[in-house]
């Protein structure tokens, strides 16, 4: 069994989805690496709040220490690629 | 009596948001109450009174309202249109504003939904944060004061159907106490589905099927002569507030009449210059209590009766907040009269009976 922390088009898509609500902006406003705080008013709440919409929405723990990893949509996804990862490989 | 006065007023009902639909329905005589979608609203009543395509987004604006609840949008709406009354004032010295609101337990359908979410979720904390502030019954008064600017006291009253009445006797006192220069009181209701199950199960049976109403309503209480200074009119004068408890199926009709008379007393109004009476009314004994204390209270006098659950259902909260705002309504522009006076009156079903006397001139 081997583990694959790559998601596919429609989780990223989901997860800007979530992201965008949160932040209150429209998905062509979000880039892969346009930055939540600099360049789209993010607070530390709209953080947070980022942080356990997808905990939820992927039924994952996600430890609050990579929040200076998710600062952009790639940061993003790429955490939550290794907290599923991390899920199924417990569940092995 | 207080020399404070009434000198604007901000109301959103099942009529619409602002003062004008308010005014032009119950000068229409028009009934606020519809069939309720039942795919949208799953909820034990077949009508409702909602306010027609109210959302926060719509009316509160699209930025940071994604998690705002029905019951602070209205608040925040409400609060928002009479604050353009004061708003020199509230610019220049806004710790001297203070906001009392009324409400049920805040929004029962945001505290269910959270509660849900953290005993249904995968994780106990899987909850949104960011609604969590939904929770607490102060959040509609916290958020109308930091969304307008408004920095005086910030008080939250909750006391049934006698709410607004509350609210209004409590800024009497914080005026009296000194503690602001002025007060933006009223009261705010959402409709829900957990509001609805709540008082399907609650009520008696004579009075299960009145339907749900919302909405909010808010008042500018500052002393006669800043409203003359500011040039705002004086719409009516605040007499008195008066509360008392009963017990048994026959005791508010007695309390009620005692609570009148005192505060006529204090208003110093005679019986027979009360031109409307605005009782919370309704289905049932307690209302059938309400207006026969009201009519011990006044012999031989004929006001005009507003009755407001009739057209726009059963407000909680609200009710006796837009009782006011019907009255104001109804009276117009220019407020009560030399020589008039009003009466709002309300029968909380836990056991309070409460009014309060208004004077024109």
């Amino acid at each position: 069994m081997t583990t694959t922390n790559e998601l596919n088009a429609e989780d990223r898509a989901r997860i800007k989805g979530i992201i965008c609500d949160i932040l209150e902006i429209e998905p062509d406003e979000m880039t892969d690496t346009s930055r939540f705080k600099e360049d789209h008013e993010a607070d530390s709440m709209g953080a947070i709040e980022i942080l356990s919409q997808l905990e939820r929405a992927f039924g994952t723990d996600i430890d609050q220490a990579e929040l200076s990893r998710m600062v952009d949509l790639d940061g993003v996804v790429t955490v939550v690629g290794e907290a599923v990862a991390a899920k199924l490989a417990r569940a092995n | 009596m207080s020399s404070l006065v009434l000198s604007a007023w901000s109301a959103i009902s099942p009529y619409g948001v602002g003062n004008a639909p308010l005014r032009n329905g119950l000068a229409e005589g028009r009934d606020a109450v519809a069939a309720l979608d039942r795919d949208l609203h799953e909820v034990p009543f077949q009508q409702a009174a909602l306010v027609p395509d109210f959302t926060a987004a719509r009316y509160v604006g699209k930025k940071g309202t994604r998690t705002m609840d029905r019951v602070t949008a209205l608040a925040v709406t409400a609060v928002g249109n009479l604050v353009e009354s004061v708003a020199e004032e509230l610019a220049a010295r806004p710790e001297q504003t203070a906001l009392v609101l009324g409400t049920g337990s805040g929004s029962v359908q945001s505290i269910m939904d959270f509660t849900k979410d953290s005993l249904s979720g995968e994780r106990p904390y899987h909850v949104e944060p960011a609604r969590f502030p939904n929770t607490v019954m102060n959040r509609a008064a916290g958020q109308s004061a930091i969304w307008h600017r408004i920095k005086g006291p910030n008080t939250t009253v909750a006391g049934g159907s006698l709410t607004g009445l509350l609210a209004l006797s409590y800024a009497l006192r914080l005026h009296r106490g000194g503690h602001c220069a002025r007060v933006l009181c009223g009261a705010a209701e959402e409709f829900s589905a957990q509001r609805a199950w709540l008082e399907w199960h609650g009520r008696a049976d004579e009075e299960r099927e009145t339907p749900l109403g919302e909405g909010a309503a808010v008042f500018l209480i500052e002393p006669a002569e800043d409203a003359a200074a500011a040039g705002r009119t004086a719409l009516a004068r605040v007499g008195a507030t008066r509360f008392r408890a009963y017990r048994g199926t026959d005791g508010p009709r007695e309390a009620l009449t005692a609570c009148v008379r005192s505060a006529l007393d204090t208003a110093g109004v005679e019986p027979g210059a009360i031109r409307f009476v605005a009782p919370l009314g309704g289905g049932g004994k307690l209302a059938a209590e309400e207006e026969q204390a009201v009519i011990d209270a006044l012999p031989g006098v004929h006001p005009e009766w507003i009755r407001m659950r009739e057209r726009i259902g059963d407000t909680s909260a609200a009710a006796t907040a837009l009782q006011l705002a019907a009255v104001l309504a109804t009276a117009g522009e220019q407020g009560l009269g030399p020589g008039e006076a009003a009466l709002v009156t309300g029968v909380e079903r836990d056991g309070q009976v409460g009014c309060a006397v208004f004077t024109g001139g």
